[in-house]
């Protein structure tokens, strides 16, 4: 792919990157393939990027690492040709380059897979894989041809069930990855940046990544790569560049033997990267009733019966992967779908099926996987998200007693240790992990009694993580019950009292946490064996 | 875009496109034309008043709704030209609004300006009783145009059309031409049907069909005053009924789309009878060669005399030809046939 | 995409170096049955049933008026004038915004062009002063909405005060009757062609059209994704700014057309032209399945909602039912025809 060629593809050949593998990557003596240079972007209110130097070489896998805003989300996106910087400089193959907007970005040779899952709902996979650079003649679209490329596209990523002509929004997250990739893939590409693309995809579809990863890089694509996950970066990576508060911390670490310790240090300054809380003493069945009890609860083609108890105190923890049916029962539970079959009791009185405010009222809350669109609203403060569940507890009248609220509000954020302590701060410009301390907040707030936590550390970095599993288990020390949903199963192992473990919508095991280990249950998630 | 200046008329008409000024050159079209050029004779049938030499000078406020129709344009036409043939009046006219509340604002503001006499032709006449009554109770008569207040404490004087006498007279004009007809049918293109003006005319129209035993109203829908809810609605018609004998149509304005969509339909087995009285109405009657055989007045020169009357009441006189010395609470104007025979009687007081 | 039972390791396949595993699926087979399908869409079939329900209703109610060619005939003139805006509101809504200002363009267009100076210029110059008011009231739409940052809601209600305005300034208040010989006869059996009136010669061509151009370009595929995620197109190196800029143009012209349109059913231009039609519009668009948060329209349901409009008028003008009935009906179609087509859907509001 260095070979060099015309940088703008024809927009009626958006080729995968089929270029000469045999004139790989340059010597070593020749210029990188990107070099950025104190890139200075500025927000108003907040210096996202405040000097970020990043190198890229032809054919290798970089890796970026850092907190929650880092800037990481801000670099791609002035690689992107997304947001231009105030300042520094950009070399493409030693030429100096602006990155005006989306089209010179993807000009150049740079795809972009974002986080966020930017694809279009409403259009289908073929239409999105093309969106931007379509078949067409003056205009009008070929169709078929769209298709076929796509089809051919998926196919190479080992995906080819998936339907070119289906409509993007049926198909699960991991798919939609998946398209994202393909959608990468269709233009001309030599540096694809993914940012946190193991986020929605289980192991073995990591697998599959890596060997994408490690096909684009044989062909001299390089690859930038943002994960949390440090074992995928040993795994896959080359090089590290790590980015702590706007700057670069630390650039061209080796990937492979770079101590642990290390990178975690940088990146926050502490040296651990998962420390999970103390269990009090194991209780192979704890005493007392449940104040949670589903029984039989069911929804046709989602998931078969299920039984579960969880007692005050207690974290009880699902295991799966994407698609065994964890979201979905925890979402039944919630009362936010009806099910087909069964009922849940809390303190021995069933709940109205199909009913979210009566689970509310009896004291169920829920910390949702869709944080951003589901659980908070972005744009309003802490105060405002966290008082919103028990607005008329601060209102006489209608009227709101707004320092009430406010005090209320505070003194849940600080039990939880919420970052910084402003209580008039939008929710936005919170990290993701304090950002879940606002949905907990909200329903401690409330006095729920069971929480229902639906992946509570999903993009929330890793010094983070730990000060979070801290809260979940003084919580459930405090007398609350905690269902546990997580796809990491280190995360169910480490913080759960019991584990229930499912495959394609059965419980195949359920039992106490300390009798097992990652192995067997990967074992069980895979194979399900009888419980 | 040329705008030739044209002194006599307020700025707001200055303000034309090319089309005003054109049209002046281009006169001959007088029924296409955007601007009245013979402004001067629509004021001339009214009978003028016992005492039009020059007295005591009068200031009349006048406050009326948006002028967004033919009709209601022809009122303020009215009122201005007629208070200009006066060296002793002076108008102060608001610019109209359809908004209750607006208006009351504007009305509010002549009151305080101290006028002699208010002229009100309310938007909607029940929600303005409460300003009529505010006025007359500081010392200012009201003269009620049209639209009836509530009360009628609320008014000094009030003149207005006659919209039931309207659909009996349509009705009655209707009957006599197919008195010889054996089952005769009628169709009715009724105006806003939200309006009670509406039910009154439709009111009065079956009213008089009753003394014709032979006649039958076999249809009726409302357009909206519209030219485009009068093809709208007469298309409908026309598909319902695939023959009938006569049609009366409320309105003119709206009767502008009704005859279109007869036209396109192309038919002409009844006679058309109009409403209100525009000047296009009447010159196609006077042509007599298309199925408008007559429109029944509903006279926007109401507004002329009202100029009249307020000025009387301001120089605290009485109406000519009368044996009162007060001038009468209520007149009600008598809503004339207009026909090819008497057409020319009436022709300057069509409004466009 | 099931992850359980692709455990087996994916082994190698190395890009470009291999075939595929799996050759490319072809696209669908489609046979003439399967095409009618696809484009009529599975919730335009529900709108199908709605109007073939009314066509029963009219045909038993009043079998000989209501089901002759005449009839037909009136309906879809009725309908044309109505349909070309809802055409332009459809693409607008789908890219995720609206215009409020169609009614108003449409009385302005028809206003501007049948002044006494217009008219001057005969019929070329009255269908070219609607249609270039039309787009110039879209620029201004546009401009202000792309560039300057104004939300659409605002921006057309602001075009739809101002055009009112300007139209009745234009107007006076009096209603302009059109000289024009050529203007007139489009109206008239004489210029049928094949027995069918010139109006719904131009509602069909601009209903093809938008939906070639909704369907088979990538400005209609451009549309759809500025109205289902505009990021995402951004990011996909669309100019998001000036699409919309464009959009807003296209509403413009569809009421320019449907101005000259009017002119030619009314012979006349009145500023009170175009009476809540962006209401009318917005719903047929929206009972022809079209998202008002966008991402999702098709021209196909919009002119089956204006065609439900225009035949329940109908069926009520011929059984000598008033506004009112009218009305009632109007509503009620509203809210039955969304809550057909609303797919079953197992989770409940939260």
């Amino acid at each position: 792919m260095v070979a060099p060629e015309p940088p703008t593809p024809p927009p009626d050949s958006p080729n995968p990157p089929t270029a000469d593998a045999s004139t790989t990557a340059e010597g070593p003596g020749g210029p990188p393939l990107l070099l950025m240079d104190g890139i200075v972007k500025t927000f108003p209110g907040v210096r996202a990027l405040d000097g970020v130097d990043l190198e890229v070489a032809a054919g290798e896998v970089h890796c970026l690492l850092g907190q929650n805003g880092a800037g990481k989300s801000t670099l791609i996106k002035v690689l992107a040709g997304a947001h231009r910087p105030d300042a520094g400089t950009i070399h493409w193959r030693g030429e100096p380059v602006t990155l005006a907007s989306p089209i010179a970005a993807m000009r150049l040779g740079i795809a972009t897979i974002y986080q966020e899952l930017d694809l279009v709902d409403g259009l289908s996979v073929a239409e999105n894989v093309f969106l931007g650079h379509e078949f067409a003649t003056v205009g009008v679209l070929h169709p078929g041809r769209a298709q076929a490329a796509t089809a051919e596209l998926l196919a190479r990523l080992g995906h080819p069930e998936i339907s070119p002509s289906r409509p993007l929004g049926e198909l699960p997250a991991a798919a939609k990855q998946v398209v994202s990739m393909a959608r990468a893939l269709s233009h001309d590409v030599r540096l694809i940046v993914m940012d946190e693309p193991s986020a929605v995809l289980d192991h073995d579809e990591v697998d599959n990544l890596f060997r994408i990863v490690s096909d684009l890089t044989a062909d001299g694509v390089s690859v930038v790569y943002i994960s949390h996950r440090l074992e995928e970066i040993r795994r896959i990576g080359d090089r590290v560049t790590v980015l702590k508060d706007g700057r670069t911390a630390a650039r061209g670490l080796p990937a492979r033997t770079t101590p642990t310790r290390d990178v975690v240090a940088l990146m926050t300054g502490r040296s651990v990267e998962y420390v999970f809380p103390e269990r009090p003493e194991a209780q192979a069945q704890p005493a007392g009733e449940p104040v949670l009890r589903v029984e039989g609860l069911a929804r046709e083609g989602e998931f078969a019966p299920v039984d579960l108890d969880v007692h005050p105190g207690e974290i009880v923890g699902l295991a799966g992967l994407v698609g065994s049916g964890r979201t979905e029962i925890l979402e039944t539970i919630y009362g936010a779908r009806r099910p087909t079959a069964g009922r849940v009791l809390v303190d021995g009185r069933p709940l109205r099926p199909g009913s979210v405010q009566a689970a509310v009222r009896a004291g169920l809350g829920l910390a949702p996987e869709e944080r951003k669109t589901q659980g908070l609203l972005m744009l309003e403060s802490v105060t405002r998200n966290v008082s919103l569940s028990c607005l008329n507890r601060f209102s006489r009248a209608g009227w709101l007693d707004s320092r009430r609220e406010r005090e209320a509000a505070r003194a849940r954020t600080r039990e939880l240790s919420l970052h910084p302590d402003d209580p008039d701060r939008p929710v936005r410009t919170l990290s993701g992990g304090n950002q879940q301390k606002a949905v907990l907040a909200r329903w401690l707030l409330r006095g729920c009694r069971v929480l229902l936590l639906d992946e509570p550390t999903r993009g929330v970095d890793v010094g983070a993580r730990a000060e979070l599993y801290a809260v979940i288990r003084r919580l459930a020390d405090e007398g609350l019950a905690v269902l546990l949903v997580s796809s990491e199963v280190p995360e169910v192992l480490g913080l759960a009292d019991r584990v229930l473990v499912l495959r394609e919508g059965r419980t195949v095991h359920q039992g106490p946490a300390t009798e097992l280990d990652e192995h067997r249950v990967l074992d069980l998630v895979m194979e399900g064996s009888p419980s | 875009m040329r705008a030739r200046p044209r002194p006599a008329l307020p700025s707001r008409r200055g303000l034309l496109l090319g089309g005003a000024a054109l049209s002046a050159t281009a006169a001959l079209s007088a029924c296409t034309s955007n601007e009245s050029n013979d402004s001067d004779d629509s004021t001339q049938p009214a009978a003028q008043p016992a005492s039009d030499k020059a007295g005591k000078p009068v200031t009349i406020g006048f406050a009326g709704p948006q002028a967004d129709h033919g009709w209601l344009n022809a009122i303020n036409e009215q009122a201005k030209n007629r208070a200009k043939t006066y060296s002793d009046v002076t108008l102060e006219i608001t610019e109209g609004s359809n908004d209750t509340a607006q208006q009351i604002g504007q009305i509010e503001t002549l009151i305080n300006k101290k006028v002699d006499v208010l002229i009100i032709l309310p938007a909607d006449g029940k929600a303005l009783t409460q300003v009529g009554l505010k006025a007359m109770r500081a010392g200012i008569p009201v003269i009620n145009l049209d639209r009836v207040f509530n009360s009628p404490q609320a008014y000094r004087t009030w003149i207005g059309g006659d919209n039931y006498g309207m659909g009996l007279n349509a009705g009655h004009y209707i009957g006599e031409q197919l008195k010889d007809v054996r089952n005769a049918k009628v169709v009715e293109l009724a105006g806003m049907d939200n309006l009670e003006l509406t039910r009154q005319r439709t009111q009065g129209f079956d009213d008089a069909l009753k003394n014709y035993p032979n006649i039958k109203k076999v249809a009726r829908q409302a357009a909206e005053f519209t030219v485009e809810s009068g093809q709208a609605k007469m298309a409908q018609l026309l598909q319902a009924e695939s023959k009938f004998d006569a049609l009366w149509n409320h309105d003119d304005d709206q009767g502008v789309g009704a005859e279109r969509a007869i036209a396109q339909a192309g038919r002409k087995e009844f006679l058309m009878v109009g409403g209100a009285g525009s000047r296009r109405a009447m010159d196609a009657i006077k042509a007599d060669n298309t199925v408008l055989k007559a429109t029944v007045l509903y006279p926007p020169t109401m507004a002329a005399s009202a100029i009249d009357l307020a000025r009387a009441l301001g120089q605290g006189k009485g109406v000519g030809g009368l044996a009162e010395l007060e001038i009468p609470s209520s007149i009600t104007l008598y809503s004339a046939v207009v026909t090819k025979d008497n057409v020319d009687d009436y022709l300057s007081t069509g409004f466009r | 995409m099931s992850t359980g039972n692709s455990r087996e390791p994916v082994t190698g396949v190395m890009l470009r170096k291999q075939p595929p595993p799996t050759p490319a699926q072809p696209p669908p087979p489609g046979g003439s049955v399967s095409t009618v399908l696809r484009v009529l869409d599975v919730r335009n079939l529900t709108l199908l049933a709605v109007l073939a329900a009314l066509v029963a209703v009219g045909g038993f109610t009043e079998p000989d008026q209501f089901l002759s060619t005449d009839n037909l005939t009136l309906v879809l003139t009725q309908s044309s004038v109505i349909g070309v805006v809802t055409v332009g509101m459809t693409f607008v809504i789908t890219s995720g915004g609206i215009d409020l200002s169609v009614g108003a363009i449409v009385a302005l267009s028809t206003v501007w062009a049948t002044t006494v100076a217009t008219q001057e210029y005969g019929a070329g110059g009255i269908l070219f002063c609607a249609v270039a008011v039309g787009v110039g009231c879209g620029l201004v739409n546009g401009l202000l909405i792309a560039y300057g940052r104004m939300v659409p809601f605002i921006a057309t209600l602001a075009m739809l005060a101002s055009a009112r305005g300007l139209a009745l300034l234009i107007s006076d208040g009096k209603t302009q009757v059109v000289d024009s010989k050529t203007v007139l006869e489009l109206g008239y059996e004489e210029s049928y062609i094949l027995g069918v009136p010139p109006l719904v010669l131009i509602f069909a061509g601009v209903t093809v059209l938008g939906w070639l151009l909704l369907k088979r370009t990538t400005f209609g595929r451009r549309t759809v994704a500025v109205g289902g995620n505009a990021e995402a197109a951004r990011l996909a190196g669309i100019d998001v700014r000036r699409h919309r800029l464009y959009l807003y143009l296209l509403s413009g012209l569809c009421c320019g057309i449907a101005a000259f349109m009017l002119i030619v059913m009314t012979g006349s231009g009145q500023n009170t032209n175009g009476n809540l039609y962006e209401l009318d519009a917005i719903a047929a668009a929206i009972i022809g399945g079209t998202l008002l948060s966008g991402g999702r329209g098709t021209i196909t349901g919009s002119v089956l909602g204006v065609l439900i409009f225009t035949t329940i008028t109908n069926i009520f003008a011929l059984n000598n039912l008033q506004s009112d009935a009218q009305q009632i009906a109007k509503g009620a179609i509203i809210v039955a025809a969304v809550l057909v087509q609303r797919r079953p859907s197992g989770t409940t509001e939260t």
